[in-house]
Formats: structure tokens, sequence, C-alpha cells
């Protein structure tokens, strides 16, 4: 900042607008949230305050919320195991194709189209085989009829169906920030050691992974955050039915602020996300800037 | 020398900008909803001649519905016959009504009309004294005399009306007489078990027996509050279990429970019927694809209005092990007109909702949407060219001995939300009826 000479005046009119509108849109939300989170209140009527006894209801006497949870993490978990993936996909099309541009544009559309029309395109394809679901007609042309399922319905599969599409829908989004990611490293770099006889995997090993690392942080927390807070394409998809084995935290709050109507019960779970959330921010940037101290 | 004030000035000016256009954006949006305050408390004054807008709140968005036209007409007429007063339509389809309403109710701020939903569904808003009471609309033109007697009650508290419904539909069996006949049903099922081996026998032929769309879990819950009202030998099981006289453990509770797993385990339902939607739930029967659809005779116009008109019959849902009354309903009262207490008009406000509910019936008639009305009306049906069907479906209405009121609409929304995603769950998986019983009664006591 001394360099630029910036008088601190001007900082901070630069800064301040920006800085007002999130500590009144984001930051007083929260809080607000947290309170609205001690109170007993069905949106409507007069709020009684009850303390932390919904928090104490929420983890204790709530059969719906652990259980939401657990999926929750597992949808994150599974977002961030796909992230290896997508580089090295990236770094496969950065080698052997040579506009790999295209490609990259192609994978990318469905982040492009609404959940919605994902939902609603991925629920034909789980459709039973008696309503022409397409999944169940490709297993039934193999000769696979004891491999169909009611993909949607059945509770012990529905959740993994879903983490699915949200991995199909990503794969393009995670898979475009590490290629441009690499694209932007030097040449140089990858012509000097290919002198010194580092090529194909071990440079990858030695000169992309290390340099990368920045950009991994990145779709790390941004798959870890949107997972934690899906919510659309469940509610498009089953609504967290059948009886309550697809709910996550998100769709569990939605449920019980509008629909069972406890305002209060609901901010308390939001509060919960918003701390699970902030959290796991703090913990990915931790571990990823020991990890950049090590390599770099 | 000359490029440091050149920037300063310039950076000043930037975030002048900057902070202006926020500014801007800021006082568009206020004076944006501030202008249906200004116009309405400039008419609050005086009663008449003064400039006057009423925001009617609405859930009739599909403009191919004859509600729809009603609507439009009546809003229409009513605004030619009072110049002075501007009645402003807030278009919404149910579910975002429901969303919108109780965002506007936390903050105070309900339209001058909207819709509510009868018994513990619009308690709350009444409790929180939202509502404006409306016995003096209906005194008025002798409004009250047309709706069929007892039905305001489900709208009334402590001896007030707080809302007019728009109409009194209750459950029946639709069936489509060309995949019976396929089946080789030559009557009606009129015992459970008729029904069972009717299923059965649909089934063997490859058509689906009942049509649903249970990811809306309330239409299971319909269907199984349906069974309860027979189990229980007639109505008042869920009233008894809010006046503390019976439990949800009580015989005809898990008798229900087990009747209606017959029905699951027999394939009456499409596969994967807890991720169909509602629409699409009803489409299956209107596409002529399944045989019956238990449902509320809200749909006759639509099933008289798709390809398998003609095609349809309906009849009472059957007793159970020689328990209950055919002509004992399921009752759905419709969803009704508030005020609002708030109102910066009031008095033109009921005076336009009672102009509104006189001529409803009326027109509902001419637009052949008369099934289901909670008004009284003249004129026949037949004469009026009203289909086969219709006129099946408002002969059983002459013959109601009584009836329930669905889950929702008589108990507080969190204990229905766990009774409802238990019944999607029996769609999915053999439950024990014991623990579905305890399941329940939990929720009723920790929703107090």
């Amino acid at each position: 900042m001394n360099v630029l000479k910036v008088p601190g005046r001007t900082i901070a009119v630069f800064v301040l607008p920006c800085l007002l509108l999130y500590v009144c849109i984001v930051f007083v939300p929260i809080l607000v949230s947290f309170y609205t989170g001690l109170l007993s209140w069905d949106g409507i009527a007069d709020a009684k305050f009850v303390g932390f006894k919904n928090f104490v209801n929420m983890f204790y006497n709530d059969p719906v919320f652990w259980p939401s949870v657990r999926r929750t993490l597992l949808y994150a978990a599974a977002s961030i195991i796909e992230i290896p993936f997508c580089l090295l996909m990236a770094i496969l099309l950065n080698r052997y194709v040579r506009r790999g541009n295209t490609l990259v544009s192609i994978y990318f559309t469905p982040v492009i189209l609404s959940v919605v029309i994902i939902g609603q395109l991925w629920k034909t394809i789980y459709n039973p085989t008696s309503m022409g679901g397409m999944l169940n007609g490709v297993l039934v042309s193999l000769g696979l009829e004891s491999w169909t399922h009611n993909w949607l319905t059945e509770p012990n599969i529905a959740m993994f169906c879903l983490y699915f599409v949200s991995l199909w829908q990503y794969f393009g989004y995670h898979l475009l920030i590490q290629f441009t990611g690499i694209q932007n490293l030097p040449s140089e770099i990858y012509e000097a050691a290919k002198i010194d006889g580092a090529d194909g995997f071990k440079a990858d090993r030695y000169i992309t992974l290390p340099l990368i690392v920045p950009i991994l942080k990145i779709s790390v927390v941004l798959a870890f955050i949107g997972s934690l807070q899906a919510f659309d394409l469940i509610v498009v998809m089953t609504g967290g039915g059948p009886a309550h084995a697809t709910d996550v935290i998100s769709t569990h709050m939605y449920n019980s602020s509008f629909l069972s109507m406890k305002y209060g019960y609901g901010s308390a779970i939001a509060t919960f996300l918003v701390l699970v959330c902030l959290t796991f921010t703090l913990v990915i940037n931790l571990i990823f800037s020991r990890i950049e101290k090590k390599v770099g | 020398m000359v490029q440091k004030p050149l920037k300063r000035t310039l950076s000043m000016i930037l975030a002048g900008a900057l902070t202006l256009s926020l500014a801007a954006c800021g006082g568009g949006a206020k004076t944006d909803s501030g202008t249906d305050n200004t116009t309405a408390s400039s008419g609050g004054d005086k009663p008449s001649d003064k400039k006057v807008t009423i925001t009617f709140q609405n859930i009739q968005p599909d403009p191919s519905t004859p509600s729809y036209k009603m609507t439009h007409a009546i809003v229409e007429e009513y605004q030619k016959a009072n110049p002075n007063v501007k009645i402003e339509l807030d278009t919404l389809n149910t579910d975002q009504q429901k969303m919108k309403l109780k965002t506007q109710a936390a903050s105070k701020e309900v339209p001058d009309i909207t819709i509510v939903n009868p018994a513990a569904q619009m308690k709350p808003f009444v409790d929180a004294k939202l509502l404006a009471p409306l016995n003096d609309v209906i005194d008025k033109n002798g409004l009250k005399d047309t709706y069929q007697p007892g039905l305001l009650d489900y709208y009334s508290f402590d001896g007030n009306v707080y809302a007019l419904p728009d109409g009194n539909n209750i459950e029946v069996v639709y069936y489509n007489k060309e995949l019976f006949k396929q089946a080789g049903i030559d009557k009606v099922p009129t015992t459970f078990d008729e029904m069972l081996a009717d299923v059965k026998a649909l089934k063997a032929k490859g058509i689906t027996p009942i049509a649903i769309g249970e990811k809306d879990s309330w239409t299971g819950s319909f269907l199984f509050m349906n069974i309860l009202l027979r189990t229980n030998g007639g109505p008042g099981f869920l009233k008894d279990v809010v006046d503390g006289k019976k439990k949800f453990d009580d015989p005809a509770f898990k008798l229900a429970v087990d009747r209606f797993q017959d029905l699951v385990q027999a394939g009456a339902f499409p596969d994967g019927a807890t991720s169909i939607d509602a629409n699409a739930g009803g489409n299956i029967f209107k596409s002529g694809k399944a045989a019956m659809w238990v449902i509320g005779t809200w749909e006759t116009g639509a099933i008289d209005a798709s390809s398998v008109a003609g095609k349809v019959g309906a009849f009472q849902f059957p007793t159970v092990d020689g328990k209950g009354d055919l002509n004992e309903f399921m009752l759905a009262p419709g969803s009704a007109f508030a005020v609002s207490a708030n109102s910066e008009h009031l008095q033109e406000t009921k005076d336009f909702l009672n102009y509104f509910a006189l001529n409803l019936p009326k027109k509902q008639f001419e637009l052949k949407n008369a099934v289901g009305l909670g008004q009284k009306v003249d004129g026949d049906l037949k004469a009026a060219g009203y289909s086969e069907l219709a006129i099946e479906v408002a002969s059983l209405f002459n013959n109601i001995k009584g009836g329930d009121l669905a889950f929702d609409n008589t108990m507080n929304p969190a204990t229905a939300q766990v009774h409802l995603s238990s019944i999607q769950n029996l769609f999915v998986q053999k439950a024990d009826s014991a623990q579905v019983a305890q399941e329940h009664q939990a929720a009723f006591e920790a929703n107090k």
C-alpha cells in the first residue's frame, strides 16, 4: 500500500460502499438468523424467546438432522474426490489435444443449463422401466434386468443418484478452472525441464502439481461450499423424499421453516450450516497454506 | 505535479459515481414499493368517490382455466360499475402465494384481499390478528344464505367468519370405464377387498391401477385419510386426538396403515410414485394410462377437458372391513378470500368482496365450472350442457352425510409434515403399523 502512496481516506472511500453493502446484506442477516434461532416462532404470530432449546432439539431430538448432515458431508466429499479426476483430464487435454478449448467448452455446457432443466432431464433418465426411463432401458437391452432399479425412489440408492448428477454437472466447471490454470503456466519451465530429462508424468508431478496448487485450492473451496449448499437439484428431483431419504441440511432447513412453519428451528439449522461452512473454509485454507509453504 | 491532483480528482469522481449509483438503486426501490401506499392512503379518508386501489392476491395464473376467466370477468365488471376503484391483481400459483403471504405476514403487510386455507391452516393468521372479521360482508345482500350449511364453520373462529371459500369439494374415486372393461371388471368396488381384487386384475393386464403423484406428499395422505375415515367408523378421529380422547395407537389408525400398505403391496401405484409430482401423477390418469384416480372433485373439469373425457365415471371410496359409510367423504372446503385487518380502505375492500362472492357462483356456472361450488346456484346442469361425469359427481354431493378434513387442515403444520413423510415412506418400504402410529403420536406431542 505504501508503495502506491494512496492516502487512507481514498482507500476508505473505495472500500466503504462495498463494505457497507456486505455488512448489510450478508453479515447482519447472519446475526439476525442466529437470533431467530433462539426463538420459538411460526413466522406469523409473536415470537417467544426459548434460549438454546432449538439447538438442543436439533442435536439430540431430531431424527432427520444427523442423517442429513451425514449426506451433506458425503456430498462434499464426493465433489472433492472429483477434483483430481478433473485435474488429470485437464493435463491430458493440454498434452494430447491441440485445440482443447472446444472440448472444454463442451464439457462446460451442463454448468450453463439451469438446475431445473438438469433435474428434469435426469429424472427422465432415472425413471422406472414402466415409465420408459432411459438408464433402465439401456440396462434391459444389455440383458441386465436384475440391475434395474427405481433409482430415485429406493431410499438406499436415491442419494447416490443425486450425487452423480451433481458430479456430472460440475465436472466441466472444475475442468475449465484447472485447464485454464495449466495453460497459464509458463512454457519455459517445461522446456527447461525437458532438457534436464523431466518429461510427461514426471513433469506433471514436479512442475504442474506444485504450480497449480492455488488453482486447486479455488476448486476445492468452491466444490465444498457449493455442495454444502446443495438445494435446488434435490428439490427438483426428489424434494428430499422418499421420507427424508435424500434430505440434506439445506432442504431440512427449508422444510422446517416453511413447511413445518418452525422459523426459529429453521434458523437454528441455518446457523449451524453457516458455522460448518466457515469452519471448513478455514480448515481448507489452512491445509492449503501448509501445502503451499511446503512446495513453494 | 499535474498528474497527482488529476489522479485524485479522478478517484474521487469514480468513488462518487459508485456511491451515487448505489443511492440511486436504493431510492428506486423505495419509491417503487411506496406507490401502493401513497395511492392507498389518499383514498382512505372517505369511503366513496375517492380513487382507491385494492390489491387482490389470487391463485389463478392459468388463462385457460374457468376460474381465471371468472376472476377477471368479475373484477372488470366491478371496475366498470365503480370507476373510482382500481383492483390490482397480484397473481401467483398456489405454492408461491402461500410462501409470499407468509413472508408478507411476517412483516404485517398482508394485501387487501388474499387467499387462505381452511381451519388449522388459517388459524395462525387469525391468531396474529392479521385478518378482518367478515360478518358484515356476509350479512349484506343475503350473501350468507348462498353458502352451503356448515361450510363457513371451517373459516370461523370465536363466532367470526374470517374468509369466504371459493368452493367445496369432496374426495371421490374417478375410474376409466374402458380400462375397467379391459380387465374384466363389470362393477365398481364397494368394499376395500373388492378394490384390492380389482387392483390385482388391472395389474395382471399391465394397467397401472391407481394414478398418484406422491412427490407432493399430500396426495398419498389424502387417500390414506379416506381409509382412516372408514376404519374409524366415521369422521372425527383427528379431532379426538387433538381433544385427547384418542391416541394414534388406536386400532382404527393402525388398521388404516395396514390396509393402505395392502394397496401398496398389491402394486396399486405407479413405479417410482414418490418421484412423480402431483400434476404428472394426475396426467397418468388423464392420458388413459391408469384406471383409477382418488382425488378431489375439483379435477372434474380438467378430466372433461382431457383425452379420457367421456370414458370416466366416479364412485365413493369403498368401505374398509365392513366399517364406514359410503356417503361420508373426505371434505375439501376450498381456499378462501380473506381481507387484511390493516387494509387502508377496509370498507371498499369489503364492498368489492361482497360483490365478488355474490357473482362467483353465477359466473362459474356459465363457465361450466359449477361442480364443487360452495354456494347454491340456480340452474340445471343438464340443461346447461354439463358432461355426464359432472352430473354424476354433482349427484354424489347430494348424499353427503359428513366427513373429515385433510390432515394438514386439522393438525398443526409441524405434525402434518411428520405425517406426510411417514405416509410417503409407506410407498417405498414396508413399515410396522405400530411404529407408524408411535411416530405420529411422538410428533403430535412434541408440537402440541
